[in-house]
């Protein structure tokens, strides 16, 4: 009984902390507050405080998981309704994706030999670019740790937002197909949401890249890893 | 009413992610049994197999919520206090350099080919023999 009652506890803190922090985000729209970084901040400072360990917050915190699977199936929604400008513009599309997809990881492998990273680290590098649900599993599926993969996810969803006004201009790239793909390859949700700021075009551009990211990405992962020998 | 259709139509796809899993166990995929349930859901969704209907309110629920369900996994950063290192610096740094790699060429190479497509459907109509308007 008193396991059930933490484990709500811990579901409750979860959603508060989330709801509160997407409020503020909402209020001042700054980059640097996206929920998911502050909420896990606040959620992390608790913990601390009341010596509790991560296991025994995903005693309740697992239920919470357990709906990224059905969340990532409903991902399907918004690319049907966009199937017709999908095969409208398919050739562009795919070869952006392509090119997205590969250049994210070659990069960050290339940059793991370069620094020297530890093996299990440089793992969890790897699929940095794709959404979560999806870079937890390919991360899981290389022998990488899942945590530290969604680790790299935000730092790359959250620095590519902030960055890819500038990096546009200095690229010259004004397209909607051309920021949509950069935005939805490299930033995944985070950069989708930022691609909405450019407009309705550039947003279903990213949103649909972030898609086929995932589903390219998740074989491009173990052929990359085989390739440079990580 | 409408909180038990948005529950009914996530136990829908639940249980789409349910079968991506079997499908990846049994064939032992690379690719994860969530996504296989998105190419599922996707393909039913184009052949009518499935109304839209069935999904809809539940997958705007979801896709609404979407940064909640990672917060979990997210928390689990607090046991990688290593990251506070040289080398939890440079990992970091291969992230960031990367990201910015990526979104520099990515971005070019998407407009260059949006604008080849362009030029090749300009041509094409072009070449048409042009109807006589009146």
């Amino acid at each position: 009984m008193q396991q059930a009652t933490f484990a709500f506890c811990m579901i409750l803190v979860t959603i508060i902390a989330y709801l509160a922090m997407a409020k503020v985000y909402k209020r001042y729209s700054y980059s640097v507050l996206i929920p998911v970084l502050t909420a896990t901040t606040i959620i992390i400072i608790i913990l601390s405080l009341f010596h509790i360990s991560y296991d025994r917050y995903m005693v309740g915190g697992q239920w919470i998981s357990s709906l990224l699977g059905p969340s990532v199936v409903a991902l399907a929604y918004p690319l049907y309704n966009q199937r017709r400008f999908l095969l409208d513009n398919l050739l562009p599309i795919i070869g952006g994706v392509l090119v997205g997809a590969s250049s994210g990881m070659v990069s960050v492998a290339l940059l793991a030999k370069l620094f020297r990273i530890d093996h299990s680290l440089a793992l969890s590098l790897i699929p940095k670019s794709l959404t979560t649900p999806v870079a937890i599993e390919v991360a899981r599926g290389l022998g990488g740790s899942a945590s530290l993969a969604v680790v790299c996810v935000m730092i790359a969803g959250i620095f590519g937002a902030i960055v890819a006004p500038s990096i546009f201009k200095w690229t010259r790239v004004h397209t909607p197909i051309g920021r949509g793909i950069a935005l939805g390859s490299a930033s995944h949700a985070i950069g989708t949401a930022k691609a909405a700021e450019y407009g309705e075009l550039t947003f279903s551009m990213s949103s649909i890249t972030m898609a086929l990211s995932a589903i390219i990405g998740s074989v491009l992962g173990p052929i990359v890893v085989w390739i440079f020998h990580i | 009413m409408k909180t038990l259709i948005v529950v009914l139509q996530i136990c829908i796809l639940y249980i789409f992610s349910y079968i991506g899993n079997v499908i990846q166990n049994f064939f032992h995929l690379v690719i994860p049994g969530s996504i296989i349930g998105l190419l599922l859901l996707f393909t039913c969704l184009c052949f009518k197999i499935i109304p839209v209907k069935w999904i809809e309110s539940g997958a705007g629920f979801l896709l609404s919520l979407l940064m909640l369900f990672f917060i979990p996994t997210t928390v689990g950063v607090m046991n990688y206090s290593s990251l506070l290192s040289f080398q939890g610096a440079l990992f970091i740094l291969a992230v960031l350099v990367s990201t910015v790699i990526s979104i520099a060429i990515t971005g070019t190479a998407g407009q260059f080919f949006e604008k080849k497509a362009q030029n090749r459907k300009g041509d094409q109509e072009c070449s048409k023999p042009h109807s006589p308007s009146v």
